[in-house]
């Protein structure tokens, strides 16, 4: 086994070799085929428990993989799925303590166009809201000098199509200097995946079509 | 610094500092006229002197460790832990950023106190060994309690925020009271045993030095307070090492 290499280029780039093997106790998935992931979104697809989650956390150095190797060159952040913050907190207070000043101010902005109500406590958001505060940690903490990666736990959980699509339409302008990982099940079979990392029978292998949709990739997974 | 941060936003958030600031800068000179004083008007200062004191080490006890447990568990089930682990930051520096939040809460506390006594409860007389007396007590308390605040975030984040705070309030007052009684116990009988758990036990009750302040007993000379400094000290590297050990960042999977 060996450690992953975290190292901080101008181009981030993550690269899984053949024989990474990822789980717990037991295997979930294996890579077949070197798999290299540059500057864009991947969506990661996968049903429930194929190990999506444990892929992200095998990548960010918080498991190790139980065979195999990959490297990662850049800065990872992961959004879990379960993050939360502390119930009193507003958002304002959540996006200046955890982004530097000139970019919580961008971010404030962005929450202003995705109605997110600033002035309720973290814990009174609906799930739909507070996914918006992590969406917007995750998409103004980039330091966007090429180097950042991001790992995005079905952050789409619960948001309404207008925000979805702002940050889908923010992530193919603003922000495509950045790999992308976000796990996702997709609700609709039109939505364009160009990028798909699949996990299926516990083998994650990797696609990528300019017009691949969600409705031709569905048929893959078990 | 951006854990500690958000950490510092969420204590003062909460707003029970305030209260803890009532506690220690106004109670002092609320309670001593409580009590009928009129025939021992001389008693006023010192007992003010006494419920700063006595005041912040309750308040730091029931409240601020309380707010320590609390963080460690939050930090774990929160996916924040996770969330600064993804990016490089490791459990010890994580834990000393969620430390330093608390410490920043705690130190204005104690400086309060001292200046309650210093200000409130000040002898007519040498007044510079009354100031150097709260001076030692401020050192000595914040080296005993600095450590304490980092194990409740610690035993919070790996057993609960239950745990994490009952244990050490618990070997707070053990520290405090209970090592007097069991120094009693090896005096009455000789048991070994006794003797070992005496040797071994945190000596807390060093650092109260509220009776010095209580019967203007003057300051301790600086032999003594090199001395128990050195042994609260050396309490306090243990004390934070059993604790970077036992901080985690993020839940077993």
């Amino acid at each position: 086994m060996k450690i992953p290499s975290h190292t901080h280029p101008e181009t981030s780039e993550i690269s899984l070799s053949s024989g990474l093997s990822i789980g717990y106790d037991k295997g979930l998935a294996e890579v077949r085929g070197d798999i290299s992931l540059g500057q864009g979104t991947h969506y990661l697809l996968g049903r429930n428990g194929r190990g999506k989650t444990t892929l992200f956390r095998t990548l960010c150095g918080m498991i190790q993989p139980l065979a195999g190797d990959f490297r990662i060159e850049g800065n990872c952040r992961f959004i879990s799925e379960d993050l939360v913050f502390d119930q009193e907190l507003k958002a304002p207070a959540i996006l200046k303590s955890l982004l530097p000043k000139e970019s919580a101010k961008e971010a404030l902005e962005f929450a202003e166009k995705l109605e997110l109500d600033l002035t309720k406590p973290f814990g009174k958001l609906s799930t739909g809201n507070k996914r918006k505060v992590n969406l917007l940690l995750a998409e103004f903490g980039f330091k966007n000098d090429g180097s950042d990666i991001i790992f995005l736990d079905e952050p789409f959980t619960g948001l309404d199509a207008p925000t979805r699509q702002a940050f889908i339409d923010r992530w193919a302008t603003e922000t495509n200097n950045v790999v992308r990982v976000v796990s996702a099940h997709p609700d609709f079979d039109e939505m364009p995946v160009p990028s798909a990392l699949i996990i299926s029978d516990g083998v994650l292998n990797h696609q990528e079509s300019e017009d691949m949709s969600w409705g031709q990739l569905r048929q893959f997974l078990n | 610094m951006n854990l500690f941060k958000i950490t510092l936003r969420t204590l003062l958030e909460r707003k029970a500092w305030v209260v803890a600031l009532l506690c220690i800068g106004a109670l002092p000179f609320l309670l001593p006229i409580l009590v009928p004083s009129e025939f021992a008007l001389g008693l006023i200062e010192p007992a003010r002197a006494q419920a700063a004191w006595v005041l912040l080490w309750l308040v730091t006890t029931f409240w601020l460790f309380g707010q320590a447990a609390r963080q460690g568990d939050q930090n774990v089930k929160s996916g924040l832990g996770t969330y600064f682990h993804s990016m490089g930051k490791g459990s010890v520096r994580q834990l000393v950023e969620v430390w330093l939040a608390h410490a920043a809460v705690l130190v204005p506390l104690v400086l309060v106190a001292i200046l309650v006594c210093c200000l409130g409860a000040s002898p007519s007389g040498n007044v510079g060994s009354w100031v150097l007396t709260n001076l030692q007590y401020g050192v000595l308390f914040l080296v005993v309690v600095l450590p304490l605040l980092m194990l409740a975030t610690a035993l919070g984040s790996r057993f609960g925020p239950l745990i994490g705070y009952l244990f050490t309030a618990g070997i707070t007052f053990y520290g405090l009271y209970g090592v007097g009684y069991l120094e009693v116990a090896t005096k009455v009988e000789s048991n070994g045993l006794i003797r070992l758990l005496y040797a071994i036990s945190p000596q807390y009750h060093l650092a109260d030095l509220t009776e010095q302040l209580v019967f203007q007993m003057g300051h301790l000379k600086s032999s003594l307070f090199l001395n128990i400094l050195i042994y609260l000290g050396g309490l306090s590297l243990i004390t934070s090492a059993g604790s970077f050990l036992a901080y985690r960042t993020t839940a077993k999977a």
